[in-house]
């Protein structure tokens, strides 16, 4: 694993820009200050800022004067003068009521004031905020308030809290390894965690692949969206371009990883996260491999350093074109991480043609075949003329222009172009078992490709590949085809990809279709008619309500159960089925009461009588 | 051959009207009126298309329905089979009938559409 991301000298000069911003007050003024201290840049106009600095000053807020102190110290000759009760306020403050930003910002001050702290007091008080305050944010705070104690503290404790944390790294696909607090949080972790670890002398319980994760992490981000997310990038980005234990080790080719006759070395940049060159580092090949053919062609070749650059003459080993894979080793330091770096380099060179020869050959091989050489880059003087009894043929080699060894191109392409129709079909071109091109065009065979048309056609070679840096397109000569069977030439139709097609019209789902109103109108009366044959027929049996008693529940019966009927057409045209059960079942069970009442009334009186 | 079925017909219309209680002719012209009702809108369907096919189904499914319910009202309260229902009096026969319709009228009217 090796680190996706550092920050490229642009980024560098970015970020020193956005903390060189005006500062408004004392917070921006400690960022920027500090920011750019930790990037090595320069503060302008120390005095300007001192001034700024003793203005904003308030001798009684703790963040105030920590902020004013810490930037005081970076700058020369600012010196804040400190009162007794701010002395007094600040001891205070290290106590386990304060919170942990609080102690940070107190003991920090206390520190870069010069004033004595209670290292044993302050221990105490962190080991008791750590078990409340929880967060990334207040450990780490912890962490950078431990690096400002006196050694001989008992800081073990707090050491600890480095592997903890560790442990609460979310993973990202192997690549990134970040708290899902944020940018802020990591790259603030990383800085703390290596504040403590250098002054404590104890290397961090991160492993290689750990640190160059963070890294990624860190520096993924090129454009930061404050001041104080900034400064913590530019922390982090100090802290490992310089502490004891881990620094990670960038490495990538100046330009593209290629060389050629003309740029016979491979020039490597080493550098820290901060694009800084690593000058004492020594650079080597362990090994590099050819990727087509997997011989090793390079075994502990060293770099040489030149300005700054790390330079190979990989070209005096006189490689064949193509892609090779480097092993490179950065040593000389036990602190460098990620040391170890994969590299695909590109031999290139140029192509030649050579023993360009064209030739008529009949089909039945009775005449014999007339053969023209042509040189590169001239065309042939007189056309060929090929009709349906005979084969156009081509044969080239071509040739590495440096070493002599015959090269075969990914892209051999012999293009005919019909100078009036502007039709144009490309064929490839072979190589044969001793790398020699062949071309054949069989003119019967070929004539759905022309379209059948008849015609002069210029035919060009096209020869290109990665690894040559001098592609060719040479008009060789010019082609007469004639064919059998002409159709009248179509027009070229230019292929139209990428012009608006033709709109779809949306055909919405059809209505069915319905009868004429007439008929639907003459059938409901129709099925209406039976009900005045019910009608008729039980007036005719003599049914009667003549035995209607009017007590309360048989009315109720019957008003409830019209308004269930009535209530069946509302669900009909107005409710859905939960409104309908609910009314229903209201209705009904009134309904359902009066009923059994009427009908109980009705069976006594049917038993009497 | 169709001389004795006119007789039977004949024989079976004066039977009816002379033997059974006023009470089941009623229900009988009910059962009628239905009977027509369905055949009516089966007709309909017949003749001009299945269009809104669910209300032609809630139509017919009521009809057949109803027609149903009133068989077994019919059933219920006929003195004759008085030995087969101890237990429910024609008063329950009427309630049963009507609690049943109420279903059905609650389906037909989510079918209708």
């Amino acid at each position: 694993l090796t680190p996706a991301h550092h920050l490229s000298l642009p980024d560098v000069a970015r970020l020193q820009s956005l903390l060189s911003q005006q500062f408004t007050d004392l917070e921006s003024a400690y960022y920027s200050v500090l920011g750019l201290t930790k990037l090595g840049a320069a503060v302008s106009d120390h005095k300007q800022v001192c001034r700024f600095i003793k203005s904003q000053l308030d001798p009684t807020s703790i963040d105030s004067v920590f902020f004013a102190a810490e930037a005081s110290q970076a700058i020369s000759g600012c010196e804040i003068p400190v009162s007794n009760e701010t002395r007094d306020i600040l001891l205070a403050a290290v106590s386990e009521d304060s919170t942990m930003t609080q102690i940070h910002r107190a003991v920090s001050a206390l520190s870069s004031l010069g004033l004595p702290v209670a290292s044993q007091e302050v221990v105490g008080a962190l080991t008791a905020r750590i078990n409340k305050e929880d967060n990334v944010m207040a450990i780490t705070s912890a962490l950078q308030t431990a690096a400002r104690l006196s050694k001989q503290a008992e800081l073990g404790g707090i050491l600890e809290e480095i592997e903890d944390l560790t442990a609460r790294l979310d993973d990202l696909g192997g690549i990134y390894l970040q708290f899902e607090e944020g940018l802020e949080a990591t790259a603030m972790f990383v800085t703390a965690a290596y504040s403590l670890s250098d002054h404590v002398d104890m290397e961090p319980p991160l492993k290689e692949d750990q640190v160059i994760q963070l890294v990624n992490s860190i520096f993924s981000k090129k454009s930061w969206d404050s001041l104080a997310e900034a400064f913590s990038v530019a922390s982090a980005a100090a802290a490992l371009s310089n502490n004891r234990f881990h620094v990670p080790v960038f490495v990538s080719a100046q330009g593209p990883a290629t060389v050629s006759h003309s740029q016979p070395t491979l020039q490597l940049l080493v550098t820290d996260v901060m694009s800084q060159p690593l000058a004492s580092a020594n650079v080597l090949v362990e090994s590099a491999y050819a990727v087509a053919s997997k011989s090793i062609i390079l075994n502990q070749a060293p770099f040489t350093l030149n300005d700054g650059v790390f330079e190979l003459n990989f070209m005096s080993k006189q490689p064949a074109s193509g892609y090779y894979q480097f092993t490179i080793a950065v040593t000389g330091d036990s602190r460098l991480v990620a040391n170890h770096v994969e590299l695909k380099v590109k031999v290139s060179t140029e192509v030649a043609v050579a023993n360009m020869d064209l030739s008529v050959v009949d089909k039945d091989q009775s005449i014999g075949t007339k053969t023209t050489r042509v040189d590169y880059p001239s065309k042939a003087k007189s056309s060929f003329t090929a009709d349906s009894h005979q084969n156009f043929a081509m044969s080239f080699q071509l040739v590495d222009v440096n070493t002599g060894v015959e090269l075969t191109p990914h892209q051999t392409f012999v293009r005919l172009h019909n100078q009036k129709t502007g039709q144009e079909v490309v064929f490839v071109a072979e190589p044969d078992s001793k790398n020699l091109y062949k071309f054949e065009l069989d003119t019967a065979e070929r004539k759905s490709e022309f379209d059948s048309i008849s015609g002069t056609y210029s035919l060009y070679l096209i020869v290109g590949d990665a690894t040559l840096e001098n592609p060719i397109l040479w008009n060789v000569a010019d082609v007469v085809l004639k064919f059998v069977d002409e159709e009248a030439p179509a027009t070229i139709q230019a292929k139209t990809l990428y012009v608006p097609k033709p709109e779809i019209q949306h055909l919405f789902r059809e209505p069915e279709k319905k009868p004429p109103t007439v008929v639907s109108n003459t059938f409901t009366a129709l099925v209406m008619s039976p009900f005045l044959l019910l009608l008729i027929l039980w007036f005719k049996l003599g049914a009667n309500i003549s035995n209607f008693s009017f007590s309360p529940s048989t009315i109720l019966f019957h008003v409830g159960h019209a308004a269930m009927l009535g209530l069946m057409y509302v669900y009909w045209t107005h409710l859905n089925m939960f409104q309908t059960l609910k009314y229903l079942a209201i209705i009904g069970g009134v309904t359902f009461l009066a009923g059994n009442r009427m009908l109980a009334q009705k069976a006594v009186k049917r038993y009497v009588s | 051959m169709s001389n004795s079925v006119i007789s039977v017909i004949s024989r079976f219309l004066e039977e009816y009207s002379s033997s059974t209680p006023n009470k089941l002719k009623v229900v009988d012209a009910y059962l009628l009126y239905i009977l027509l009702t369905g055949a009516l809108q089966f007709l309909y369907c017949l003749l001009v298309g299945t269009f809104p096919f669910n209300s032609f189904l809630s139509g017919f499914i009521s009809c057949v329905g109803s027609f149903i319910l009133a068989v077994c009202l019919r059933i219920q309260i006929n003195p004759q089979n008085k030995g087969e229902f101890l237990s429910i009096s024609p008063e329950r026969a009427f309630a049963d009938f009507l609690f049943a319709h109420t279903v059905l009228h609650l389906v037909v009217m989510n079918f209708i559409g």
